[in-house]
């Protein structure tokens, strides 16, 4: 054996030694981990029961609160994944939980974190956790360099539950460092009813027109008939923007009713703005009544190709009677027919008779 | 004893739900998915089912409209109680064709579950 092959053989030797330690050394780690996995399942299930115990009114309720807050850190994963999914008493009771076991605390120091994604997971926490003493602190970060961090401070104001959030919320859209309408539209959303004062303010006196918007947006949402002078003033005035107007269109569908017709008939007939006599169309279908399926028929009859498939879309969604004169001209060649036998075929059935059906 | 049946995907919300409900007496059976659920229904035919509606391989509205179209009258005419995140209107609407008996939306208060759950079986078969 020459010197050369000793030495391959002593360097495959070590080599393999080397490897068989390595893989060694991976095994005990995985077994570790398995059991530290296990550790953490099992202290989860002892105690999932005892968080739910909590959350009854009795004394057994109470005694299972106190209980808890001197438990393993388990708990409060446990209790963060829990509490998104609650509402009402219980998750105000668990945030309580979270408050004087510290989390909310330590969450609060993060908030002001180097690390973006330390601010974003705080400012979640205290969302879930509801606690209405951080709202400052919260809206603070809707102006944050990071869009994450923005998007989660807007989520947190909507889930904490503050109604004093509405206006920053509304205000964030227009920013340099701005949140996105679709953010904080369900933040908006999330805080309730309560924020329909606001909602009305910013329809009259708007921060900016993508909050007087989304303000209208909401309101119909809402269903909020009280905004209903404010949204046919918005409609039918010229000076605002054609998205403005819109969102007031799409909103009077939803809360306006008869009395909106006239003044949807009117923005449907007269604009310009083929987007609001979109919106238009689609309200007055919603609406439904006589008056509105009258505007839509003419102007499926007409000779307006704009906004002739829109029409007849919306009159095959306004019931039978929207889908009995939609069918009055699907026989008809050229552009009127095929737009009507296109908005028949596309809604098969009306959803009131859908729901009658059922019943 | 009253049987319950509670099919949804998230386990946190299933065990939760159970548990409630489990403390007013009920038997409590739970599920991860439609089909399994549609399944359990049948076999075990409960006095109500707690529904998700977004779940893998068969949706909650599918099986709503499955156990109403059941021939047996014991499990088409079962209470079905929607638990579900999809709170639009036009979803609550769909909800209720489907068949549901009552709609609750997620995120949702355990003791309001609890309430409606038990004004839908008849009276005394929970206690509260």
């Amino acid at each position: 054996m020459t010197a050369l092959t000793s030495a391959a053989l002593v360097a495959t030797l070590v080599l393999t030694g080397a490897v068989l330690l390595l893989l060694g050394a991976v095994a005990v780690e995985h077994a570790r981990r398995g059991r530290r996995l296990a550790r953490e399942e099992r202290r989860r299930a002892e105690l999932t029961p005892l968080v739910y115990a909590a959350l009854d009114d009795d004394e057994d309720g109470a005694a299972a609160l106190a209980g808890l807050e001197a438990a393993p850190a388990a708990l409060d994963d446990l209790v963060l994944d829990l509490l998104p999914q609650l509402r009402g008493a219980d998750r105000a009771a668990l945030g309580r939980l979270l408050a004087r076991r510290g989390v909310v605390t330590r969450a609060a120091a993060d908030l002001s974190a180097r690390a973006p994604w330390r601010r974003g997971r705080a400012a979640a926490l205290l969302g879930n956790a509801a606690d209405p003493g951080r709202t400052d602190a919260l809206t603070a970060l809707l102006a944050d360099r990071a869009p994450d961090v923005r998007c989660a401070a807007a989520r947190a104001l909507g889930k904490a539950g503050d109604v004093r959030a509405a206006g920053p919320l509304l205000r964030a859209l227009a920013r340099s460092r701005r949140v996105p309408a679709g953010v904080v539209g369900m933040a908006l959303l999330d805080l309730g009813t309560p924020v329909l004062p606001d909602l009305r303010a910013a329809v009259t006196d708007p921060p900016s027109p993508a909050a007087q918007a989304l303000a209208a947006d909401l309101l119909g949402l809402h269903g909020d008939v009280e905004a209903l002078p404010l949204l046919l003033g918005l409609v039918a005035d010229a000076r605002r923007p054609p998205a403005v107007r819109c969102s007031a269109a799409t909103a009077l569908g939803r809360v306006g009713g008869p009395a909106a017709t006239p003044a949807l008939g009117a923005a449907l007939a007269q604009t310009a703005v083929p987007a609001l006599r979109h919106a238009a169309a689609e309200a007055l279908g919603r609406i439904g009544d006589d008056a509105a399926i009258d505007l839509l028929a003419a102007t499926v009859a007409g000779g307006d190709d704009a906004v002739r498939d829109g029409c007849a879309d919306a009159l095959a969604g306004a019931g039978e009677e929207g889908r009995a004169r939609l069918a009055a001209h699907a026989w008809h060649s050229g552009r009127v027919g095929e737009a009507a036998r296109a908005a028949l075929s596309n809604r098969p059935r009306p959803r009131d008779a859908r729901v009658r059906r059922a019943a | 004893m009253t049987h319950v049946l509670v099919v949804d995907d998230d386990p946190a919300i299933a065990s939760l739900v159970a548990f409630k409900i489990g403390r007013l007496g009920a038997r409590v059976s739970v599920e991860s998915d439609g089909e399994a659920g549609l399944a359990a229904a049948r076999q075990l035919r409960p006095d109500l089912v707690v529904l998700d509606w977004m779940m893998p391989r068969m949706n909650g509205l599918e099986v709503c409209a499955a156990l109403r179209a059941d021939p047996d009258p014991q499990v088409s005419s079962v209470p079905v109680v929607l638990l579900t995140a999809k709170a639009q209107e036009s979803d609550v609407e769909r909800g209720f064709v489907a068949g549901a008996t009552d709609y609750v939306v997620k995120p949702f208060s355990p003791r309001e579950l609890v309430t409606r759950v038990t004004a839908a079986l008849p009276p005394g078969a929970l206690t509260p």
